[in-house]
This record gives structure tokens, sequence and C-alpha cells, in this order.
């Protein structure tokens, strides 16, 4: 078994987790919110929001990852702003983390609205009827009670971020000991032509996004099927 | 009493911390270079490391991909080149420190076809033959390989007739990989990728004089955050410790 | 002193019309069901807001729709039970009743012990709100508003859906609490007996209009009328244009 993971390999396969991770989390509050004020509340322009939220998951992924490095690539539209604070954004695990946070965010978004939308409103409003505020309604009543739909979309954007590819190989390249992904180094390995250093990646890619959707669907999502 | 929250804030510092002082911390030369100077690059840093040089951190691919990647701002010191063209366009750009633009090393061309009953091509008309079904080359209107293999097979006069059978692929590597795999009757590419394959026979040579001119240039960036290390790297692989890796490697030295 | 001045509420059938002042330690509220008495409840509690009209509650002006003046529900002070008890499902029984304390808007530990005294809570504080029988439902969802120190409480129903035996049971908790705690409530009644009970005042209520109120002791339940006494608080007419569609 050892002899299965060469330390590239395995680096490789940490790394994938650790921005993985690191990018549900960091997209997990704005997600959150902008599926709250969907549920919540009505504006004019609420269905231009929808829409563009839905965006990443509909448009093909690669045209995600160019309009990203139009925005942050050195001649981009924030390059020159990121180049006078001296941060390296394209081409490193920061572009990485923020492809990753842009495709999953409409799955999260989705997850936790119709989580939301199931919170019985009257709950709300008896809490406000015994002194709670906005924020203390959010975080006793809505959050707990919507907790299963969240976590389940949690995965599902975990496991999306996992899998990410199209956006990622034109912001972040695959570049080894970098900004190389399990799926990008799946597909590096099988272009030259070295699919058996590809199997161990493929290996537990599946069985990661395995266990996570499985998780997410059958314990926490129990009456709400994915597919 | 810590809540599920803490625990997630907790979880997000480590990770956000872990990540930023990784190893890119540390004094590295970062180097993106042609796919087909990998084998012969990495054995000349594992060289260049044994007498005391700074680990080297590879980005190998198609010379196109990595000049974008670069004007595109991707961190690098060094840049080595499979054709004098992607070199230009950077400096065009302002990327590179011309100073320190030299070209390095030279290649040729190859036919190559399967070794285990491969097609039968001996010479470059052989490609015309019916049982050369799909020639894999790179991407021919921008990575080095596929430019040159063209412009061959235009001087030839056999191009306007094989384009048809032409898969092109992201890469060198990936034209030769398309052979071994059997996807491909038939690629051209560097003589130097045909010497690392024990898959793939050499169907037919083209000489030199025969063939395109080839030229890797190299040169430090001017965004490079290790100008120094490139320019010893850089220093180190003209060096006759570093040309005699590149010869046995198969690559041409200019004159 | 609850004040209801000019209130319209829109409803699905008819709008909802009040304007009286409630003086009394206990009203009751009576009426055919859809009469629009859950309506009235949610609109003093601030769930519901009205087209046009003031509420005043000891002074303090609640609402007022012409001044463009709506104190948000959880400022009102005024506690709500409803129907269905709405108990926070996820919350054990203990911490639902704990829940405006924790809020900073409750009470110091006594009258913790104190409610649960009188409710005979006790034996069920640690279990979780769905494995309780509908009476410990609803003892549970007035204890847990009357730990609000609300200075109004409203209670909807509050012996809808009991078996005759946990009727009584109830009644004689909703009892206790009247004689327990000195804070008004305002009640949608659904029976004779709690009437008698409980009430000193009676409204009763039909098609969203205000058609009779009394002392409780002169009210028939049978001709929901009243014997022709009308209590001394009652000083105005409802000034409403139209009554005629009655």
């Amino acid at each position: 078994m050892t002899g299965f993971f060469s330390s590239e390999t395995a680096w490789t396969i940490w790394f994938t987790l650790r921005v993985a991770a690191l990018a549900t989390i960091l997209m997990a509050p704005p997600a959150l919110a902008v599926a709250w004020l969907l549920s919540r509340k009505t504006w004019a322009g609420k269905s231009v929001v929808e829409t563009l939220v839905a965006l990443p998951l509909v448009m093909p992924p690669v045209a995600t990852g160019l309009i990203l490095l139009k925005l942050f690539g050195r001649r981009g539209l924030f390059g020159p702003a990121l180049e006078r604070i001296g941060m390296d954004v394209v081409f490193t695990w920061k572009a990485v983390v923020l492809a990753m946070m842009v495709m999953s965010f409409p799955l999260l978004v989705r997850g936790a609205r119709i989580a939301f939308d199931d919170v019985n409103p009257r709950l709300e409003q008896m809490a406000r009827s015994l002194g709670a505020g906005e924020a203390r309604v959010l975080f006793t009543m809505t959050i707990p009670l919507a907790i299963r739909g969240i976590v389940g979309g949690l995965l599902l954007a975990f496991a999306r971020a996992l899998g990410e590819f199209g956006a990622t190989v034109l912001v972040a390249g695959n570049i080894p000991w970098k900004t190389s992904t399990m799926s990008l180094a799946i597909y590096n390995f099988v272009q030259i032509g070295r699919d058996e250093r590809a199997w161990p990646l493929l290996a537990v890619s599946v069985a990661i996004c395995f266990l996570a959707v499985w998780f997410g669907e059958t314990v926490l999502n129990r009456r709400r099927p994915l597919v | 009493m810590p809540t599920v929250r803490d625990g997630l804030l907790a979880a997000a510092a480590c990770l956000g911390f872990g990540l930023l002082v990784s190893p890119a911390a540390a004094a590295e030369i970062r180097v993106s270079a042609a796919a087909s100077l990998t084998e012969a690059l990495q054995e000349a840093s594992a060289a260049w490391i044994a007498q005391g040089g700074e680990p080297v951190a590879f980005n190998f691919g198609a010379s196109s991909l990595l000049a974008r990647q670069i004007e595109e701002g991707a961190p690098a010191d060094l840049f080595f080149s499979a054709d004098e063209v992607k070199m230009d366009g950077l400096g065009a750009k302002e990327l590179i420190d011309r100073k320190t633009r030299k070209s390095l090393l030279s290649n040729s061309l190859v036919v190559v076809v399967a070794k285990e009953r491969g097609a039968p091509v001996a010479a470059p008309e052989d490609l015309l033959k019916p049982e050369v079904r799909a020639i894999a080359l790179a991407e021919t209107r921008s990575v080095p390989a596929g430019i040159y293999a063209r412009e061959y097979l235009t001087r030839k006069g056999l191009w306007d007739r094989l384009s048809g059978r032409v898969v092109p692929t992201e890469n060198v590597r990936a034209a030769l990989a398309a052979v071994e795999a059997g996807n491909a009757d038939a690629a051209i590419v560097y003589r130097t990728d045909a010497l690392i394959s024990k898959k793939v026979a050499v169907a037919c040579e083209v000489p030199v004089s025969d063939g395109p001119k080839i030229s890797y240039p190299a040169a430090v960036l001017t965004a490079a955050k290790n100008p120094a290390g490139a320019r010893g790297f850089l220093a180190f692989l003209e060096s006759p410790v570093g040309t005699t890796i590149f010869r046995r490697y198969g690559f041409l030295l200019p004159k | 002193m609850l004040r209801i001045a000019f209130l319209e509420v829109p409803l699905a059938e008819f709008p909802l019309r009040a304007h009286l002042n409630l003086e009394t330690r206990v009203t009751a509220i009576v009426g055919p069901s859809g009469a629009g008495k859950t309506s009235l409840l949610e609109t003093i509690a601030g769930f519901r807001t009205p087209r046009l009209g003031r509420i005043e509650l000891d002074g303090e002006t609640l609402l007022d729709v012409a001044a463009g003046r709506n104190l948000p529900a959880r400022l009102r002070r005024i506690g709500y039970v409803p129907q269905d008890d709405t108990l926070f499902p996820h919350l054990t029984v203990r911490r639902n009743l704990t829940y405006a304390s924790a809020a900073g808007r409750g009470s110091p530990s006594a009258d913790f012990d104190r409610v649960v005294g009188v409710l005979e809570l006790e034996p069920v504080l640690e279990r979780g709100s769905p494995r309780l029988s509908g009476g410990e439902r609803r003892r549970v969802a007035l204890g847990r508003a009357l730990l609000a120190r609300p200075r109004l409480l409203l209670c909807d129903e509050p012996l809808a859906g009991l078996h005759p035996e946990l009727k009584a049971r109830i009644l004689s908790y909703l009892k206790r609490v009247r004689e327990e705690f000195p804070i008004p409530m305002l009640y949608v009644a659904h029976d004779t007996a709690e009437v008698a009970m409980l009430a000193d005042e009676v409204v009763a209520l039909e098609r969203g209009a205000v058609v009779g109120r009394g002392a409780a002791e002169t009210f028939t339940w049978k001709e929901s009328s009243f014997d022709g006494r009308t209590s001394p608080m009652e000083k105005t007419e409802p000034p409403f244009p139209t009554r005629s569609k009655g």
C-alpha cells in the first residue's frame, strides 16, 4: 500500500482536501447570507440576483475560469491593485481556492435556501414575541432548524470543490506542489500517457466524493433526495 | 462553552495559516519550462542541488501555455521556452530581463510510430499511406513542437494532404503519449522525446539541415522573486556539467 | 389597559374591525370560527399589520398606522400562546421555558421555579418537545410566555383539541395562573366553563365585528347574547361608517 502513493500523489491529495475545505468554509457565510435573503426577503431585481447566483452552476466551467483570469490576472481588473499590495493570486493556491469558491457557491445557496424555506416562520415569530432580536432569531431558530439542509449543502459544495477542473485549469494551471489538484493531476497524467499514476488519485477522488454525497443525502436529507 | 461555530472558525484559521506558511515561503527557484525538457531539467536540478544550489520548483508544459501564464501574472523566476517566438512575445511586454536571455539548446524532429506493430513509415511521404489514419501533433498554431512540425511538413509539400489526419494535442508529450497508447498511428515529436519513451520507435529522422531551425531560449523574468537564484541556475545549465546532461538526453548545443 | 382604536385588518373574506378599551383582568373573546378572533390576537401581538388604527397598552403606543409607528413584536412585551403551541422542536422544555430570559429579557430564576411549580412541569423539564403529551405542550407554551414577563398575555383557545378530562385539568392550571400571576389576560374562549371560571368580561366577535360585550356573568353561551346589562366601561359605539352590512 505504501508504494501506491508517491509523495507527490500524497501531497496532491492532501492539498486538494485542504483547499476544498478552505474554499467551502470561506464561502459559507456569504452563501448562507444570500440564501437567507432569497428565502426571506423580496426586492426589485431579486430575480437578477437569483440568476447571477445560479450562473456558475450552468455556465461552462472554463468560461467561469476565463472570467476569473480576466479579473485577477496581471492584466485584469484587479491586477494592478493586487500587484501594488504584492499579492499573487493567479497560478497560486489562492486561485484554486477562488475557483472552487465560485463554482461551489450556487450549490450551497440552493441547499441552504431550501432548508430556510422549510423552517416554520411561526417559530421565528414566537421567538420574536419572546424578545429575540433578528440576530438571535437567526442563530437560535433559523439556522438550527435548517441545519440538516445546510450541512447537506456544505457537503455537496465540498464534493464539487474537490472535483473542480475547468475553472481551476485556466486560472491556476497545474503546477506540481503548488496548484496541482487531484482533478488536474489526473488529467495531466492521462495526457502524457502515465495512466498508472492517475489511478491512486482517481480512487481517492471517487471514494471521498462518494462518502461526502452519500452522507449528505442519506443521513441529512432523508426527505429530499438529490436525484 | 465552545460551539460548532468556534470549531469551524478554528479549523478555518488552521487551514488558512497552514496554506499561507506552506513551502512556498522557503527560498526556491521557480522555473517554467517546455515539456520536452522535463527529464533533462529534473536531472540538472538534482545536480544543481547536490552542489549546494537552492531547490528548484518546475512547471512543465507547452511553451505557449507557460508564456500565457506568465503574461497573466503567474509567479516564476526563469522561463525556458522551446521556441524564440514565445520569448519574443514576453520581451515585447517587458516581462523578461533581456540581458539574461540566451539561446541554450537546439533539437531535431523525428517521426515516431508504435514500437509493436507500428505503422509502416520509413520516410515522411509514407505518412500519406492509408495505414496512417491519425497523426498526433502538438497544437500546430501555438505549441513550438507543433509549429516546427507543420513548418517541416509544409516545406515537404505534405501539409495540405495530411492536415485532415492531424490530431492536435496540448503539448508534445501528449502527442507522444497518443502513439504510445495506440490512439494515433504516428506523431512528430522531438528526437529527445523519442529517446525517453520505451513504447515508440523512430520511424524516420528529420535531418537538422532539412528541418526547421529549432532553438530553446531561456531568460530570467522581470517579476522574478528570486532573480539571483534564477541567474545562478541558468549559469549552471550553461556550464559543462549542465551541457553534458543535456547532450546525454539528445539535445543539440549551438555552435 | 388596552386601548384599540379604529382598528381595521383586512382578512380573506371581510375586514376585522375593532374599537374598544379593555381594562378587566381577564377578557374572553368568543365567536364562531372564522370570525377573526385569532387575527385580532395576532394583530395585538404584532404579527399582523392592520390597515388602519391605533393600539395602546398601558399608555404606550404599540401601533399607530397614521403616524407610521409600529413597534416590533419583540419590544411589545406581550406574551402569546397560540392554538398550536408552537414549541421550539429543537429545544428541551427547559430551554423553551428559558428562551426569553436567555434573550436577556426574562425573569430571574426565582420566577422559573415558581412557574414550573404552578404548572407542574418538573417531571418534563429535560424532555424534548416532540415527546410531550398535548396537555404538557399546552402548559409549556403557557409557562414559556409567562417567563418572558409580559404585561399582557394572549391565549388562543387554550383548551382546544383536548379531551374533556384534560380540559378540566388545563382549566384548573389556567385558574391557578390567573391567581398567581397578576398579568392581564385576553383569551379566545371555547365554552361556558372557561368563561365562567376565568373571565371577568366577554367580547363577542362575529364576521370581523364586535357584536357585543359585557360582564361574564351576564353572558349566555347558547344565545351568544347578554342579558341587557352593559359594562360600565363601554363608552363609545364603534363609529365605523359601514355597519349596515352586518
